[in-house]
């Protein structure tokens, strides 16, 4: 995995190759993975948010209702 | 890097655009405290999530293809040919600045010791598509779904924006050729741009729940924590000291870049590559702030709200040539984009019953088509480029700045790329169901059940003994 075991054999190189970082050729699983995570956080957090605002519309809280939430602290 | 002035040169351009990334970061801490302030206490938390949650979205699609797209599309395509490889097709080629190397793959989009800039200056764009995401969530809240906010946020982020960038912004973009259009520190790229894109939401999301009476007459939903509202603003001033920074080069010898033989000119320059100062710029940022806040303290009577509001829009009108105007001429373009922004606000939301909750539309959608508008008279005859001028209609030439370009350019950004697309988008999620929060819910305030939550520990706290 590391790209680089030696600074010194790495920068005295005729051609000092730029990227160091690890799993230099495997950027395009890396890019699916960040596709999916992208994609199924909307999904993930669309269905949480749906569940929770039908669980409070069935409570049909009047308009002043929250104040009786509020903390004194 | 192995000579010391060519590192030197390097790192400090890179340290440059670090710096401007880390103060326009200020931008969306602005943005946050603003909304938040603006919002009605039981809607707090929801606006306050709604409005961070764009910075990990527009993140990872500006990664994705954001990036990819400014660099693609300054070619339209097909509307006027790159002056890199004379086509009008998308930039993909090997050319040093060709989309081909930044597709999210690309070995230059990490740490690459032979690369310095790409990162900083990915990232200093990306802080421009935060904020533009982040004018369009002050208008919508307390009714709109964060699902329906996280597609349109990564829509004006990580598409619309960044094609008017390309296409107004970028050195080779076609409606410099074309049109001449100028707009140096974005009045139309981002504020225009994000104003339409709202405006056309708000068109399809509707009002809140109360803003206007059964006949139609606005009630005032005030700010519940004008101080935060307060600070915010101030924040978003400082952060726009960066924006302006970040939308200049810090040192470029035009000599060789224009191709004049012999010559060595080494100075800051704008977006275009054409010449100013950070000097000159500070000057014209400041006058238009403060013409900004003089015209809003009088049209508003006084009002907070507005008067800070103003102090923004003052410079939004200003910035499309604050690059090149004389500091007077920045502060009255402020006043008068204020006295727009300010008369058009009260005026659509009589007659076409919008509501814009923090005025967003107006303080960066009018004031900034006002910019352009205005910027085109003034600047009339300057060259749009360095690299060539020509006439209008021309496209393989720069055509100079002008009225009617700019016009047409202001037109661009406010409706092609800002209303429509907002319109459309939103009327798709509509007709899904998910543009807007339930009624019951509105009602009830987003966050009833975190303070219903809240309550209960505090009431188990509050009776313990130990």
């Amino acid at each position: 995995m590391a790209t680089v075991t030696n600074w010194i054999d790495h920068l005295s190189a005729k051609e000092v190759q730029g990227a160091i970082y690890p799993g230099v050729g495997s950027e395009g699983i890396l890019v699916i993975l960040l596709f999916i995570i992208w994609i199924g956080w909307h999904v993930i957090s669309a269905k949480q948010e749906n569940e929770r605002h039908e669980k409070l519309a069935r409570k049909r809280h009047g308009p002043n209702d929250w104040k009786s939430n509020v903390t004194d602290g | 890097m192995t000579d010391e002035l060519g590192a030197l040169t390097t790192i400090f351009t890179e340290f440059y655009y670090w710096i401007t990334v880390v103060l326009m970061f200020l931008i969306h801490v602005g943005f946050c405290m603003y909304e938040v302030g603006a919002s009605r206490y039981k809607h707090h938390q929801h606006t306050l999530m709604k409005n961070t949650m764009l910075i990990p979205l527009v993140t990872v699609t500006w990664f994705l293809f954001g990036w990819w797209i400014y660099w693609a599309f300054p070619t339209g395509p097909g509307l006027a040919p790159s002056i890199m490889n004379g086509s009008s097709a998308l930039i993909t080629d090997e050319s040093t600045f060709s989309a081909k190397w930044y597709v999210p793959n690309s070995s230059l989009m990490a740490v690459n010791l032979g690369d310095h800039i790409s990162g900083v200056f990915w990232a200093a764009f990306l802080l421009f598509s935060w904020t533009a995401a982040s004018i369009v969530s002050g208008a919508v809240i307390e009714r709109i779904t964060t699902f329906a906010f996280g597609i349109l946020a990564i829509a004006i982020g990580s598409v619309f924006w960044t094609i008017d960038a390309a296409w107004g912004w970028h050195f080779d973009g076609w409606m410099l050729k074309l049109l001449g259009y100028h707009d140096a520190y974005a009045s139309g790229v981002i504020h225009a741009c994000a104003g339409g894109f709202a405006l056309g939401i708000l068109a399809v999301l509707g009002p809140r729940i109360g803003k206007f009476t059964s006949s139609g007459e606005p009630r005032n939903i005030g700010p519940r924590n004008p101080w935060l509202v307060t600070v915010g603003l101030f924040l978003i001033y400082t952060g726009f000291w960066g924006f302006y920074a970040a939308c200049n080069i810090p040192i470029f010898n035009l000599g060789p870049e224009y191709g004049m033989e012999g010559v060595t000119y080494f100075t800051a320059t704008n977006i275009y590559v054409t010449p100013t100062t950070l000097s000159g710029i500070t000057f014209n940022f400041l006058m238009s702030l403060s013409g900004g806040l003089l015209a809003g303290y009088v049209i508003s009577k006084g009002d907070p709200f507005w008067t800070y509001s103003s102090g923004l829009a003052g410079v939004i009108c200003a910035s499309a040539g604050n690059d090149l105007y004389h500091p007077i001429q920045s502060l009255i373009i402020g006043m008068i984009g204020v006295v727009v922004a300010y008369k058009l606000h009260y005026w659509v939301e009589r007659k076409f019953k919008i509501d814009d909750a923090v005025g967003a539309v107006a303080v960066h959608g009018y004031a900034g088509f006002a910019g352009l508008v205005i910027c085109g008279f003034v600047l009339n005859g300057y060259p749009s480029s360095g690299y060539s001028v020509g006439a209008m209609w021309d496209g393989a030439t720069y055509a100079s700045i002008n009225p009617l370009g700019m016009f047409i350019g202001a037109l661009v950004m406010f409706v092609v790329l800002g209303f429509i697309p907002g319109w459309t988008i939103a009327k798709i999620l509509h007709g899904m169901g998910k543009l807007r929060i339930p009624r019951e819910v509105e009602i009830a305030g987003l966050d009833y059940e975190i303070m219903e939550a809240a309550r209960e520990d505090e009431k188990s706290v509050a009776s313990s003994t130990r």
